[in-house]
């Protein structure tokens, strides 16, 4: 591929948008998966319920996704909220070994996740849905910019600004790094145990419904698009780090390069095959992940 | 264990009742009997999860459909276990060193990026999708799956009573402990590894001959890797005749609601899934060994 | 006097009532893709089969050779698996005792069904599923109503941009096996109309970014960009294209157009844009065509996809003729189906072995925000239209 077709805006500009998607579904897993040890498979599902909230809201009522996309995430952290109570706070006081307590809580999201689907597709029917919205194209320097895209770009980049100050300064976001970095240390010091999981939930969930919402601008609506969010969202997770959720983003963004880019030194078809090669890779020599070298946020 | 005789008995003579149908039933029957045992071996006894066990039955399905032709079925069935058990070897080593929720992600993606894989070989060789002409008789296919599914039952229920299952179990219940114990952990491990992928691949040859259509992403599905897991927590993960109660009752839900109410059946499955997680943990075997005890103290 | 009166009313009421079920209805079987993989394009084809049942039933019954007799579907969820697909035939032949079949949706599970009805000598019309697989195994019983079988599509693409002037060519494909199967054919065919392929590269199912493939296509600059593609990438690529600025006049994407979102989220980019399709609602040859589409919008609440639907609603036309002269003897049934042609809406269906020759390998393009046969010349109700330049 020529040298200034590699070093184009335009192909840049995708390489961000992509990454920039990535980072939205997978925010909220780390928070999850970090604070508990939690496998969230429902994670995608979420995603589903918020797309299906903003295209409705639209198709119905003229409303933007960006303003459905609040309403999708409240909603779908109080599903949090109420599967946090109702099942995993059980959970997880109990003394299960921790391997035990990880395998059955896949099993818990997994159950979640079909009966959510399949729900869906009762209630919705299976067919796809989507609409135009903030399709016109913006110029600049020579790149051409959907508007929709860019506004996901830049939604991305707020929120992933904001969860970051929120960890870093935030009282209630410092607890739940300090459980994410040493969860025994934490709780002797005292950090609301339970009032932190909720915390958690709520917000890696609700983001969820956000990241779907906002995504339901780009692609299409149907009860199935669920598992390939929650895919991408783990392989995120586990490139970034564990609970590391500075890295996660970081990770999200260079899945969206590597993505984008990697076509141009491989053919397209070897794309997926890189993607998965480079996920297994990392889960065998470091699972830790690869932005665990050193500092955490 | 006599039931467990018995059942296999009485399968035996389905095709002796000359409807066809119940002798595709009883197939479908034998071969999920077979993989979930196998997986049992594995992921019961050490307590190391495999969400891509799909990936060996791929693998078997792969060699099947090329192998078809040349060479005759029971030799087809042989080399794709040999294949898929040399796959576990290979792999095994440095897969089985990683531990709980990313030893499941690994095995995910492993059976992903295996399926990627052969997408793109497919692809390059400019193959679209193999088909078998000419396959064998329903009644021969169905011989065969038995004799796997009886197989991999025998495997199971004689290494979980032997030292060996004496030994992946201390490894799930705390792996250093064993290992200080001197367990050699690594090489039980991959020995439950390669053991449990040997009869899915033979497994997945002989329902390629089923199939008759060769196609990565129907091969390599990971629905198949859920339901494994659905029926063994269901039917109960930690004794021989677990999987056949799983099989056997989900058969039995599946027969009253998929036919017409396939969401429906998908909701009820996915919420047994989450109440035997929670409240059965040893699924339906634990029940009944529990209401034995009671009715015997 | 009372008692007779009500005794000649009750007499009344009961050879009414009987006379109107004394015919016991006839079981039409099938199985379909409700959960899994294929699950979310197999809805369109469940419609049209429940539709084309209610049109019958509403209008006194099947007519079995002068009877009338209401028709009853049974169907079951193969889960988008193949070999459940083959179990479910079997059930629907030995235990459900269907009178009829119409086949699956999609080649594999056709494919692995081709064995069970051909065993019970079952003849079987399926709608959705076309591969040149099909012809292979040589099966007496299976009738496939698909004009898109990928040979014959290949040369209808070739054929187009011969005929248009168009001298390179582009070629983008999924990595599924239909698709594959398409480029297959098409690539050589291309390359024998004159037509220089520029570019020919593959891409992978779940695919979210085409950039780097779309700039390579904008480099080459062919005049037609052929997009082998399934609904997903379809709309990536109609986002995507337009944002690098891809403005060659011919583009075409195989699945995803004729469906009833595309026009919804792509709006008026949606012009120009070539894909399968035989069918039109308003075309006067084809009398069956207006009353389906308005029956399908008023029950179903969105238009018909112009392939699946039509299909599937196709295979049932034909059973539905096939039954009017031959009643419900397989062996009456087989020869009808193989011999005789069909009025569907779609015009004629007539099958040579496994396929429909009748039905002509068309394509249509988008114009005005409607759907419109460009090709071939004798079923067009519009001429092709170079694709506008992207619009901001």
């Amino acid at each position: 591929m020529k040298l200034e077709l590699l070093l184009s805006g335009q192909l840049f500009f995708s390489a961000l948008v992509t990454g920039a998607v990535y980072v939205l579904i997978g925010l909220g897993l780390n928070l999850v998966f970090g604070t508990m040890r939690l496998l969230n498979i429902a994670h995608g599902e979420m995603a589903m319920i918020g797309a299906y909230l903003a295209y409705w809201l639209f198709a119905l009522w003229g409303v933007s996704p960006l303003v459905s996309m609040l309403l999708a995430a409240a909603v779908t952290a109080a599903f949090g909220a109420a599967v946090y109570k109702g099942i995993f706070r059980g959970l997880l006081a109990s003394n299960m070994t921790l391997v035990r307590l990880e395998a059955n809580s896949l099993l818990v999201f997994l159950g979640i996740a079909i009966i959510l689907q399949n729900a869906a597709i009762l209630i919705f029917t299976g067919s796809p849905r989507a609409y135009q919205y903030m399709d016109t194209m913006l110029h600049v320097g020579g790149v051409a910019l959907t508007q929709n895209r860019l506004i996901v770009l830049l939604v991305a980049a707020v929120i992933g600004v904001l969860i970051t100050l929120f960890l870093r300064f935030n009282i209630y976001g410092l607890a739940i790094n300090a459980f994410i970095q040493n969860r025994q240390a934490a709780m002797m010091m005292g950090v609301n145990v339970d009032k932190i999981q909720l915390m958690a939930f709520c917000v890696g969930f609700g983001s969820a419904g956000l990241a779907g919402a906002l995504l339901s601008m780009l692609e299409q609506v149907s009860p199935y698009m669920g598992f390939s969010f929650t895919i991408i969202a783990f392989v995120m997770v586990i490139l970034g780090g564990l609970g590391n959720v500075f890295g996660g983003m970081v990770a999200g963004l260079l899945l969206g390069i590597l993505e984008t880019y990697g076509v141009a030194f491989t053919s397209p078809s070897f794309q997926l095959v890189l993607i998965y090669g480079v996920f297994v890779l990392v889960l065998v020599f470091r699972p830790e992940g690869l932005a665990s070298m050193g500092r955490r946020l | 264990m006599g039931l467990v005789a018995a059942l296999f008995a009485a399968m035996a003579f389905v095709p002796a009742l000359g409807n066809e149908y119940l002798r595709s039933v009883a197939l479908s029957l034998a071969m999920w009997i077979a993989l979930t045992e196998s997986w049992l071996l594995l992921s019961g006894l050490t307590g190391y999860l495999s969400l891509g066990h799909a990936v060996f039955y791929g693998i078997g399905a792969y060699v099947g459909v090329l192998l078809w032709g040349h060479v005759p079925l029971w030799l087809a069935v042989i080399i794709g276990g040999a294949v898929g058990g040399a796959s576990a070897l290979l792999v095994g080593f440095p897969v089985l060193r990683v531990r709980g929720p990313y030893f499941v992600m690994l095995t995910f993606g492993l059976a992903e990026l295996v399926k990627y894989l052969v997408t793109w070989i497919e692809a390059g060789l400019g193959q679209y999708g193999r088909i078998v002409v000419g396959p064998p008789s329903l009644n021969t296919l169905f011989y065969f799956m038995l004799a796997l599914a009886i197989a991999a039952t025998c495997l199971t229920h004689v290494v979980s009573r032997s030292r060996v299952g004496y030994a992946l179990r201390a490894i799930r219940e705390n792996e250093e402990a064993a290992e200080t114990a001197g367990v050699p952990v690594v090489y039980f491990k991959v020995f439950a590894f390669v053991a449990s992928a040997i009869i899915p691949s033979m497994a997945g040859v002989v329902m390629m001959m089923r199939t008759t259509f060769f196609e990565p992403a129907a091969a390599f599905d990971p629905v198949v890797s859920f339901t494994i897991i659905t029926m063994a927590m269901i039917g109960g993960r930690d004794n021989a005749s677990g999987p056949l109660v799983g099989a056997i009752f989900l058969a039995i839900v599946s027969e009253l609601l998929w036919a017409n109410w396939p969401q429906v059946y998908m909701i009820v499955l996915g919420a047994l899934l989450v109440s035997f997680v929670l409240f059965a943990r040893d699924g339906l075997v634990g029940l009944l060994l529990q209401k034995r005890k009671a009715s015997a103290t | 006097m009372r008692k007779l009166w009500l005794a000649a009313l009750s007499l009344a009421v009961v050879t009414a009532d009987a006379s109107s079920q004394s015919a016991a209805p006839v079981k039409v079987g099938f199985s379909i893709a409700r959960t899994g993989i294929f699950a979310a394009g197999t809805q369109t084809s469940l419609n049209s089969y429940e539709l084309w049942a209610e049109r019958v039933n509403a209008g006194g019954g099947l007519d079995v050779k002068g009877t009338k007799r209401p028709v009853q579907l049974v169907w079951h969820d193969d889960q988008s698996n193949a070999s459940k697909a083959a179990q479910i035939y079997e059930k629907l032949i030995t235990s459900d005792k269907v009178d009829l079949l119409i086949g699956p949706w999609g080649s594999p599970a056709s494919l692995a069904i081709a064995g069970v009805v051909e065993r019970h000598q079952f003849p079987t019309v399926v709608g959705a599923a076309s591969s040149v697989k099909l012809r292979e195994i040589k099966a007496g019983n299976i009738f496939f109503t698909s004009m898109v079988f990928p040979d014959k599509l290949a040369q209808t693409l070739a054929d187009i941009l011969k005929a248009n002037g168009y001298k390179s060519a582009a070629v983008l494909t999924v990595q599924v096996p239909y698709t594959l199967e398409i480029k297959s054919f098409l690539v050589p065919n291309l390359k024998k109309a004159g037509i220089d392929v520029k570019v020919d590269e593959g891409y992978p199912p779940m695919v979210r970014d085409m950039t780097a493939l779309l700039l390579r296509v904008k480099e080459a600059a062919p005049d037609a960009v052929i997009v082998l593609s399934f609904p997903a990438d379809t709309a990536i690529y109609m986002n995507q294209a337009r944002e690098t600025g891809i403005n060659a006049p011919f583009q075409f994407n195989l699945i995803g157009p004729t469906r009833e979102w595309f026009p919804k989220q792509f709006g008026a980019h949606a012009n120009g844009m070539v894909t399968i399709g035989s069918w039109h609602p308003n075309k006067a040859e084809w009398p069956k065509a207006k009353p389906f589409y308005d029956a399908y919008t008023k029950k179903f609440n969105e238009k018909p996809d112009y392939s699946d639907a039509i299909l599937g609603y196709m295979a049932c036309e034909v059973l539905e003729e096939a039954v009017r002269i031959a009643g419900l003897d397989k062996n009456a049934l087989r020869k009808t189906l193989a011999s005789a042609t069909f009025d569907t809406l779609t015009g004629p269906v007539k099958f040579q072995g496994v396929e429909n020759v009748a039905t002509p390998t068309g394509l249509s393009q988008y114009q005005n925000g409607q759907l419109e046969i460009v090709w071939p010349p004798n079923i067009a109700t519009a001429k092709l239209i170079r694709k506008g330049a992207a619009k901001p």
